[in-house]
């Protein structure tokens, strides 16, 4: 028992008489011999934009030079006024669903 | 409100962040420095010199961080490394001066300012069982974690730390009684 007791003192007293150093000093002098940040070389952007060109480049030429596009117009200019109204309702539902379900998530990270 | 370690490693990762990684020298560097003045017994501008060293390479290796064990445990590798190196660079031998130690064991022999000062008796202990006592003991590290900053077998490390205290035990007590 007693050497238990004076195991525990002499942790305790080894933990109590470890000092706090102060910094003066110390963090700057390390960050200033810190390598000079690396540049952000970031190839994200540049792919990115490549892959979307090339695709859009991809779906003009098979698509018979873009006429879906103006017959999915057509179709749609000549939709019945309902249809027209029940998709704006839905476009702009789905757009709030997504605004909000963003908000959320920077409240959520910011907590 | 404040970032843990991991999230200061990931910044210095993904960002090179060079604030993220101050903040995790200001977190730190008491303990390492403590450490280190230790290891060298208190020769304070070499520990300083060691514990920057041990930072700059933290910084060029934090790569190898995988997270496995606390990032302080892992700075603890690295300082313990350098002082080694350091050590081995000035042929000092991992131990002790015996003739030295044997003198400042003799109670008659020591300062009696000094007497009672459990970190001066910690000094007298021969490295291997200093390092295990300062790890485990001081700084609260597992027995298994200090086997692995200090790179031996983790029966070795319990026999230190026991080898240690009885050892810092007799000579506060040959003090108290001198």
């Amino acid at each position: 028992m007693d050497e238990q007791l004076q195991e525990d003192w002499l942790e305790r007293r080894l933990r109590e008489e470890m000092p706090y150093i102060d910094d003066a000093g110390f963090t700057a002098r390390v960050v200033q011999k810190l390598p000079a940040a690396r540049p952000r070389h970031s190839y994200r952007a540049v792919i990115l934009i490549g892959i979307t060109l090339l695709a859009s480049v991809i779906a003009y030429l098979i698509s018979d030079g873009g006429r879906f596009l103006i017959v999915e117009a057509y179709r749609l200019a000549t939709l019945p006024v309902f249809f027209v109204g029940l998709l704006a309702i839905c476009g702009s539902l789905a757009l709030t669903a997504i605004a909000a379900s963003a908000a959320w998530n920077n409240v959520r990270e910011q907590r | 409100m404040p970032l843990n370690d991991a999230d200061l490693v990931a910044r210095v990762l993904v960002d090179d962040d060079h604030h993220a990684f101050a903040e995790l020298v200001r977190n730190h560097q008491s303990a390492v420095r403590g450490l280190l003045r230790q290891l060298t017994r208190t020769d304070l501008a070499l520990a300083d010199d060691l514990a920057q060293e041990t930072f700059l390479r933290a910084y060029k290796n934090i790569r190898s961080f995988r997270g496995e064990a606390k990032f302080s445990t892992w700075l603890y590798r690295i300082a313990y490394n350098c002082f080694r190196e350091e050590a081995r660079k000035r042929k000092e031998l991992v131990g002790i001066d015996e003739s030295r130690l044997e003198a400042e064991h003799d109670p008659q022999t020591v300062d009696p300012a000094l007497k009672h000062d459990l970190m001066h008796a910690l000094q007298l202990l021969p490295l291997p069982e200093r390092s295990a006592i300062l790890l485990c003991c001081q700084n609260g590290l597992s027995h298994d974690e200090a086997a692995r900053v200090l790179e031996i077998p983790l029966g070795t490390v319990k026999t230190n730390v026991l080898r240690g205290r009885e050892k810092l035990k007799k000579t506060l007590a040959a003090w108290s009684t001198a």
